[in-house]
């Protein structure tokens, strides 16, 4: 080997504007559209993992909502339900009280139909004593009545018509 | 074996022939790489060259969030892509061999000295990275963009570092300030040119011609990719580091 490896000389210089060519002519051409490329592609998966994301939360969002509206019929239903059955009840009770009522009432009616009706056949009663005593007292007078003893007995008969009324 | 380097002349300014050449070639394999990656470029389902090109990115991308702020990294990124890029390529430079097979000489083509760079002797090509000029142009940016970064996002409190935790320090500050460009540029070049050394000196192993050298050069060469991936990314990492420290907020 000759002479001295370490020479400096404008070969140096040559290769610094060389070089900065070369990196301004990749930082173009290469470097510039590579990045741009791989900067979409990270905002382009960005954005589809933010949209999966949200779409995830949205499902979340509506079985959420589902579950409620689930959960709310089911109350709805019980609520119907339980209304229901205390309705029924109240009107079976309704239904007993107004038939015992009405019985009470058919039951008083009739009695004042019977209390009427006694009422009607003993003034029946009495008036047709009243024209059998008339029409005995006839007979007994027409038939000049002899015996005294059965004047007591009309008495007493004419006491126990008296004594039913 | 070319032991004299080709020097390019333009007025009294003299420039490495055969390093500015692959420099250039490793430039535009870049660039066809690069540009094949990108060519049916979809935000959906990447090709298999897009998905090499992404998985690039996003080591880059990692290691500067890994570093700093991303959204202050951000604007690096092309610059660091790039970096990683050329150094990588730039090493793997020297485990191709040299396949011009003398057509230069053959042809005697003296338009720039293309024969006696691509010299028959030459098994290997050249790493544009073996030339100090070149590593050393890479740590210059490197630190101009530290400086440079630092100012724009801390303004003239930047310097105030200088003087943590005193003014006696200033002169250490300064001297870890020279000292990063130079250990870049350094590391790199030793890595690639020690390489290259026992590139060539493998083939001088003892023997009928150059095959004794034949299984120990294919050992050395795989070591070498790895070398020169190490490199790369060290390179990168450590610029990574530099521009972080100058824009990280201080602590106090």
């Amino acid at each position: 080997m000759g002479g001295n490896p370490i020479q400096f000389d404008w070969t140096l210089v040559a290769t610094i504007i060389s070089f900065l060519l070369l990196v301004w002519l990749l930082k173009a051409k290469a470097w510039g559209p590579l990045m741009k490329v791989m900067e979409e592609r990270r905002t382009h998966i960005e954005s589809m993992l933010s949209q999966a994301e949200n779409e995830r939360l949205q499902a979340e969002q509506i079985k959420r909502e589902y579950q409620e509206e689930m959960r709310k019929a089911r109350q709805e239903a019980q609520e119907v339900i339980a209304k229901a059955t205390k309705v029924s009840e109240q009107r079976a009770a309704e239904i007993l009280a107004e038939s015992h009522e009405e019985a009470e009432k058919i039951k008083k009616s009739a009695l004042v139909d019977i209390e009427r009706e006694r009422d009607r056949a003993i003034s029946e009663v009495k008036a047709q004593v009243a024209d059998l005593s008339v029409l005995v007292a006839e007979k007994i007078i027409r038939q000049k009545l002899d015996l005294k003893g059965q004047g007591d007995l009309i008495e007493q008969f004419i006491q126990e018509v008296g004594e039913m009324q | 074996m070319a032991d004299e380097t080709v020097l390019w002349h333009l007025g009294n300014m003299t420039f490495h022939a055969r390093t500015l050449i692959n420099t250039w070639l490793v430039m535009a394999a870049i660039l066809i790489f690069c540009l094949i990656g990108v060519r049916n470029l979809t935000s959906g389902k990447p090709g298999k060259m897009q998905n090499v090109m992404e998985w690039i990115v996003d080591f880059v991308k990692t290691l500067v969030s890994d570093n700093m702020n991303y959204e202050q990294g951000r604007p690096l990124l092309g610059y660091l892509l790039t970096l990683i890029m050329f150094v990588f390529f730039s090493n793997m430079v020297s485990v191709i061999p040299n396949l011009t097979f003398g057509l230069f000489e053959n042809f005697h083509i003296d338009f720039a000295h293309l024969n006696e760079i691509f010299a028959r002797q030459e098994y290997f090509s050249a790493a544009p990275t073996s030339d100090i000029n070149v590593t050393m142009a890479l740590a210059l940016l490197t630190i101009i963009l530290v400086v440079s970064l630092g100012i724009k996002t801390k303004g003239a409190h930047y310097f105030h570092h200088f003087v943590e935790p005193n003014p006696v320090f200033a002169i250490i500050h300064l001297i870890d300030l020279l000292a990063k460009p130079l250990t870049l540029a350094f590391r790199l070049f030793g890595n690639i040119f020690a390489g290259e050394i026992l590139v060539k000196v493998i083939w001088m192993l003892p023997g009928i011609s150059v095959l004794p050298g034949v299984l120990p050069q294919v050992v050395w060469l795989a070591f070498s990719i790895f070398i020169g991936a190490i490199q790369a990314y060290v390179f990168t990492v450590l610029t990574t580091a530099y521009i972080s420290q100058a824009v990280t907020p201080s602590e106090h």
